[in-house]
């Protein structure tokens, strides 16, 4: 497609004796600034100016949470590798946090997933996505409303030990427990 | 010069094909051009669709006057990536840039193929280059270029894509950029940086993590995911009016994949209805559309150029794979069977490999295979090599590695070879992307 535009454009040139450089910029893309070479092959003359547009910067807004949040009023659960079903070891911390919300029906609880980073960006986070809801599932199956739990994954974006060490991707296979308060 | 025409094709068919109403009516008008000028098709050098190119040894002697010498070093440099050009050494150049053109001079030393050029003004520069064929000992193409000395990087690649074009037919990838995801303590942000790390940038955009954007196939578009206030966006910042809009939000891991053709729908995974399915969504009309439910995970989905394919990932054998099936979901097969953990696949914009991150002996590294499950090719072997993806021309290879300590941005060619680092020291990268034009 862009051959036949330069075509046209060179037959252009041709129909209207117009040398014009603008008569040949390119379609797409010109945030990008990418002055092709209208020039046809085989000439043995041709000019060109190279320019590019600045860029401005563009701002993100709305970053952080809104929530007073709570961390640590809970311990950890840890998960098998590449495994998202919950452990033995992990169901009395379960029970603490499902009684804690029993208890106060004020409060939410998030729960974050974590993986180790063994793993790909993506693929991790879909892990993380099934460790942190198969916690909340084991939380409602307690008798808590499912709307007061969200669950969010991070994947191996987050990890709270660096070694590449089985002892330390074991700390970062994790369920993370966050209090939210307010709005 | 050594006339490698094996297997050119001619573009003029094709274009008759696609557009023959609008041709015939141009028609008269094409033949009085090429009577009025008597152009005759460029002849081509390198044919780099051939299996077996012959690399043409190429001399890029330093160009006169003020930046004539960083000027020629980046030309040199941009052709020498290539691996279709051997780059001869300066040292056993007889005759500078400035001298008259002789032949005898280049064949000598076994160039078959000279540029030569000079940069005159200070702060607006004018660049005349001259590419010469050594065995014919003739001009083939000469040019003067000008622009603001801020930009005689950009300039230095406008001439290599022109010596590049005139050598092979085929447009060249130097003036293309990578935009990938910087992490400085617990802020993500997207920089944009020529394809050779030069001239990086940040865009503004911020996040507490960001993952891998995608490119629209015209390049004025940009999608990613970012973690904000706790919830997975799908983001689009647009080239245009550089601004940034939050396009897809739903409870669950929301996780942009690439763009269809036509720059307004995108295919995403999401676990908005419970498991990581995908599923695709038009920006203009908002238009939700899911492909897959499965119980397991299904991740990062890459698109066939023509966007009738997709690879995605799927536990659903038990391990992470990569698998195709149609734009409709109908007819899914799975495509990799080598080792316990495939990801990451991306497909090449001439749709002939898919790019992946595969384990192998405990670490990632990166994979290409054929669409059809053959031709398995390891490309790295040091550290992890992760987020592949392929060059506008499906000639290179961008990804992360972390074989140098952090992660950082690196390229390669497609088979594997010339991989170097191309951004900074202590900057921790990930993510990249290259740009489609």
């Amino acid at each position: 497609m862009k051959q036949f535009l330069v075509l046209a454009a060179v037959l252009g040139l041709v129909a209207f004796g117009c040398a014009e450089r603008k008569a040949v910029a390119p379609t797409q893309s010109q945030e990008m600034q990418q002055p092709q070479t209208q020039t046809p092959e085989g000439s043995t003359k041709a000019q060109e100016k190279i320019t590019e547009q600045q860029m401005a910067k563009v701002e993100s807004k709305d970053i952080h949470s809104k929530f007073e949040e709570i961390s640590g009023m809970f311990k950890d659960i840890y998960f098998d590798y590449d495994k998202y079903d919950v452990r033995e070891d992990a169901k009395q911390t379960l029970k603490a946090v499902a009684d804690h919300l029993r208890k106060n029906t004020a409060q939410k609880v998030l729960i974050e997933g974590h993986c180790d980073d063994r793993g790909t960006s993506e693929y991790n986070l879909g892990l993380g996505d099934k460790r942190a809801k198969s916690a909340k599932d084991f939380i409602v199956s307690m008798g808590v409303p499912s709307s007061r739990i969200d669950t969010i994954s991070y994947g191996k974006e987050k990890p709270v030990c660096s070694e590449h060490a089985e002892n330390c991707w074991a700390k970062n296979r994790r369920g993370h427990f966050v209090l939210l308060k307010g709005k | 010069m050594m006339k490698l025409r094996i297997g050119h094709r001619s573009k003029l068919p094709v274009r008759r094909r696609s557009q023959s109403s609008i041709f015939f009516l141009l028609l008269p008008l094409f033949i009085l051009y090429f009577s009025l000028f008597t152009i005759v098709e460029a002849k081509v050098y390198i044919d780099i669709a051939s299996p077996a190119v012959r690399k043409l040894p190429i001399a890029v002697p330093e160009f006169g006057g003020t930046g004539g010498r960083e000027l020629s070093d980046i030309i040199r440099d941009d052709l020498d990536f290539t691996g279709i050009f051997v780059c001869l050494d300066r040292n056993t150049f007889i005759e500078s840039s400035s001298q008259p053109f002789n032949a005898k001079n280049w064949t000598v030393i076994g160039a078959e193929a000279v540029v030569k050029g000079t940069v005159s003004g200070a702060k607006n520069l004018v660049a005349t280059v001259s590419l010469y064929d050594a065995l014919e000992g003739r001009e083939i193409f000469r040019k003067e270029y000008q622009t603001d000395a801020s930009l005689l990087r950009p300039l230095a690649h406008t001439i290599a894509n022109d010596i590049y074009r005139q050598m092979t037919g085929e447009p060249g990838i130097f003036r293309t950029r990578v935009a990938y995801v910087v992490r400085k303590g617990e802020e993500d942000s997207i920089s944009l940086a020529d394809w050779d790390g030069h001239r990086a940038i940040t865009l503004g955009i911020k996040g507490n993590v960001i993952l891998s954007p995608h490119w629209s196939k015209d390049g004025s578009r940009l999608i990613y995911s970012s973690e904000r206030i706790r919830q997975w966006g799908i983001y689009l910042l647009d080239f245009k009016k550089m601004s940034e809009t939050k396009v897809f939000s739903a409870k669950g891991t929301n996780i942009a994949g690439d763009f269809f053709p036509d720059a307004d729908e995108f295919i995403f995974s999401s676990s908005m209805n419970g498991n990581q399915d995908l599923y695709t969504y038009r920006v203009s009309s908002a238009k939700l559309n899911r492909l897959t439910s499965s119980r397991g995970i299904e991740v990062s989905p890459t698109l066939s150029p023509d966007g009738s394919q997709i690879s995605f990932i799927s536990d659903r054998d038990g391990t992470p794979q990569l698998f195709i099936m149609g734009r409709d979901s109908h007819n899914s097969r799975r495509l990799t069977f080598n080792g316990p953990y495939n990801t990451s696949p991306s497909w090449s914009p001439r749709g002939d490999r898919i790019v992946f991150s595969g384990r192998q002996g405990g670490k990632n590294q990166v994979f290409t295979i054929s669409p059809d499950g053959s031709g398995i090719s390891q490309l790295t072997d040091r550290g992890n090599n992760e987020d592949p993806s392929f060059s506008p021309d499906g000639r290179y290879i961008v990804f992360s590695s972390d074989r140098d300590g952090e992660k950082a941005v690196y390229i390669m060619r497609a088979n594997g070879e010339a991989q170097k680092r191309i951004t900074p020291k202590g900057l921790r990268v990930f993510g990249p992307r290259w740009s489609p034009n």
